[in-house]
């Protein structure tokens, strides 16, 4: 199996330059960690954000729905990473940003 | 030159000769004259280890044959006209590619279905330029048995050498003649073998299409750790598509510049009864190709017999014309009469290189062969 | 985990050109990562694609890769792998590619069973030439070939296969890339012709005019018209008319490969065994 080592202590992390904002990762993110910001000079003006990092439960969805390899989940033995689990914040936070037109409403949780 | 004796036909004389000289795969469909090539060689290559298919129609049976090329063996696919038109594309494609392949040719009766069962030279013309865009078609033609033999060993070396593909056209007549024929030996034609280059340095390093001007692509079989691209798309160094406007019109000017600039290794001429031509009056010079040629042969030595100094002037090697030998012997003679089983095709081309318009001809496009006496008599009425 | 995709990759060529969101990315993600799987040498793979978006497939992959005329890639493959018959010789065209222009080239490698993964990228149109009709175009949705409305009627690749003879058929669709690859595991590692119709997703083209303009209402849709095949077949035929199985449809091991077929020929001619018979075959018709 060839693996990528994980950047330290890091469940999921982006490579911007390959993230064409199609939306897709946070479409199927269930735990609500991933959403798309504005980003002028960049495919439609958009980017991907990890907005609630300690969130992701490792379900590794992002990554294998990723058309551009710009998404990428850590090994939990490998990388030595402890997920967290699903919660019905999480799952709350997910549905109010795919409803959000795949964006973190402002002042969420605020 | 050591040789030995054979007694076959034409297409079963390509087949031998694509098995000996190395060729490991055939790719084909049956259509007459030429279905004999693919029979004999379904037999003689899964003997020798290597693989020849039937493939569902013509296009398959060139895509089985490119693919085979590109992944590093020798590779034959042969036809009748209709299949190469049918095979064009592809053509482009190994073209493009730079992909070395031999493609048979046993004219028939054209255009269409035409006359299958009957002979013609009716496929010249496309042979330069079977498929769209700029490049080199490199054809050449057998004009008796032996050559069904020896013309096939040269293309396949021809490919290696100029990486793309070779056709040799023949035709029903020489196809289907079965006669003796002296050809080389076996040792020989092995010892004659010169495969394609490749390049075996750091596999980083390697640049399939990055070569100069003038020369070929290096491909290096694949599987064997040198892993590139094939397209038919305009390409860069590394094989991969590109848009590129000097990368574009370097690829195609050396494409064209391949071949063109080295003309004398694929010339082949045969100049039958010629030395004593000096320009003086009265030398008739007759242009003639293929199966055409042993008539005329035939002719000449007729002619001479009734006091008429008559010469054949054969190119082997049709596409790219050899322009200059041919220039030398029509501007020294007056009368030329260029004969051929189509209405004037490479008869154009001798006008066009010797900047002549007054060449007479004798054209025959019924399916039948030209006789030794027509010739006679042309020359006799028009001289 | 994260998987280390960058070695199968061609890094110079990134990002591909593909659209946001298009699902051949997600499709070669899983490819990738079965051909890991199955422990396949790179060296030892030849990627053949065909012409369309899923054609640029091959450029993309660090494989020994070939970019064909349209519609070509059995026709390409058969020859490298008859050629070659140890290596691992994946095709991968769209629908256009596969079944229109391609479609008799498809059908005879199925019938051959030669040891070929074709993986058709099923997106329901002419993605790069921007939105013709192709054979698996919904009739009724809009095309720019026929802005009228398209009245061609669709093929079902997979019934084309399986009767075609392939020994291995499957369906999937993007919307589930970990059950995609666990498919295209078994089908590379299946000696015999693999045939894979994965449903994939061209908001750009087909989504366009036709109410589907995200990649998430078109992947939506796909989700729409198929369902596992033991769902399947409890439905009635009314259901199913609109329906498309998903998973492995035919997985037969008991039919010879081509390839080793061909070695039998190799020893008639090499005076090893006797001629080959209809006493050589169950299947005598």
């Amino acid at each position: 199996m060839s693996l990528m080592k994980a950047p330290e202590n890091t469940p999921v992390w982006v490579d911007t330059a390959r993230c064409k904002a199609c939306d897709i990762c946070v479409s199927v993110c269930p735990a609500g960690v991933l959403s798309m910001k504005a980003e002028p000079a960049s495919t439609l003006g958009a980017m991907i954000d990890i907005v609630a990092i300690d969130s992701c439960i490792g379900c590794n969805d992002c990554e294998l729905n990723c058309p551009d390899f710009a998404i990428y989940v850590a090994d939990k033995k490998a990388d030595n990473i402890k997920f967290a689990k699903l919660t019905d914040e999480a799952k709350a936070r997910a549905a109010a940003i795919v409803e959000n037109n795949y964006r973190l409403p402002e002042n969420y949780g605020k | 030159m050591a040789t030995r004796e054979i007694i076959s036909t034409g297409n079963d004389l390509n087949a031998i000769a694509a098995v000996d000289a190395g060729c490991q795969f055939f790719g084909g469909y049956p259509i007459t004259p030429s279905s004999e090539v693919m029979h004999t060689i379904s037999d003689l290559l899964p003997k020798s280890g290597g693989a020849a298919i039937q493939m569902e129609d013509e296009i398959a049976g060139i895509a089985a044959t490119v693919g085979a090329a590109m992944s590093g063996v020798r590779a034959l696919t042969a036809t009748s006209g209709p299949g190469v038109s049918l095979k064009a594309e592809n053509l482009g494609l190994a073209q493009m590619a730079e992909v070395p392949m031999v493609l048979v040719n046993v004219m028939r009766g054209g255009p269409s279905t035409g006359l299958p069962t009957r002979v013609s030279q009716g496929d010249v013309r496309q042979a330069r330029n079977p498929s769209h865009g700029d490049y080199r078609s490199i054809t050449l033609c057998a004009g008796n048995l032996a050559e069904c033999y020896t013309e096939v060993v040269r293309a396949f070396n021809l490919a290696d050498r100029f990486m793309q593909p070779v056709i040799v056209l023949t035709d029903e007549t020489l196809g289907h003649m079965h006669g003796k024929a002296m050809i080389p030996t076996l040792e020989e034609v092995k010892a004659g073998i010169v495969p394609r280059k490749t390049f075996d340095g750091a596999p980083e390093d390697y640049r399939p299409y990055g070569v100069a001007g003038d020369e070929a692509a290096v491909l290096n079989p694949m599987f064997k750790g040198y892993r590139y691209h094939f397209t038919g798309l305009h390409h860069d160094a590394k094989g991969f598509p590109t848009e590129e406007i000097t990368t574009c019109k370097n690829l195609i000017q050396r494409l064209e510049d391949k071949v063109m600039m080295h003309t004398d290794e694929l010339e082949l001429n045969e100049e039958f009864m010629l030395d004593d031509f000096d320009g003086s009056d009265g030398e008739v010079l007759i242009v003639a190709y293929g199966s055409v040629s042993l008539a005329a042969k035939e002719a000449i030595r007729h002619l001479r017999k009734d006091g008429i100094k008559a010469g054949l002037f054969r190119p082997i090697t049709l596409w790219p014309s050899p322009a200059d030998r041919i220039r030398h012997f029509t501007d020294m003679t007056k009368n030329v009469l260029c004969v051929e089983l189509n209405i004037r095709q490479y008869t154009e081309e001798v006008e066009r290189v010797s900047g002549r318009l007054d060449l007479e001809g004798l054209y025959k496009v019924n399916g039948r062969a030209i006789s030794p006496y027509e010739i006679v008599e042309k020359v006799k009425e028009v001289f | 985990m994260a998987f280390n995709y960058d070695k199968y990759l061609r890094l110079e060529k990134m990002p591909t050109l593909w659209c946001w969101g298009c699902g051949d990315g997600v499709i070669l993600k899983a490819v990738i990562r079965a051909i890991d799987k199955c422990g396949w040498k790179q060296d030892d793979v030849c990627v053949v694609s065909g012409i369309g978006c899923s054609g640029r497939f091959s450029s993309y992959v660090d494989f020994n890769t070939i970019h064909t005329t349209h519609g070509r890639t059995v026709a390409w493959a058969t020859g490298v792998k008859l050629a070659n018959p140890d290596k691992h010789v994946i095709c991968v065209a769209g629908d256009g590619d596969a079944l229109a222009i391609g479609g008799n080239h498809t059908i005879h490698g199925c019938r051959r069973n030669i040891d070929i993964n074709m993986i058709v990228i099923n997106n329901f149109i002419y993605g790069l030439t921007n939105s013709q009709t192709s054979p698996t175009t919904p009739q009724g949705m809009w095309t720019v070939s026929q802005k009228a409305g398209n009245i061609d009627p669709t093929f079902d690749a997979c019934k084309l296969a399986i009767a075609s003879g392939a020994s291995f058929v499957a369906r999937e669709t993007m919307l589930d890339p970990k059950k995609l690859e666990r498919t295209l595991v078994k089908g590379f590692e299946h000696r015999g012709f693999s045939f894979f119709d994965v449903m994939s997703n061209c908001h750009i083209n087909l989504g366009r005019k036709n109410k589907m303009q995200s990649a998430m209402e078109n992947l939506d849709w796909i989700d729409s018209i198929t369902t596992p095949l033991s769902k399947y077949e409890k439905l009635t035929p009314e259901e199913q008319l609109n329906m498309f199985p998903t998973g492995v449809l035919k997985h037969d091991t008991e039919v010879r490969e081509y390839c080793d077929m061909y070695e039998d020929i190799k020893a008639v001619q090499q005076g090893k065994r006797k001629v080959i018979t209809q006493d050589d075959f169950e299947k005598k018709i």
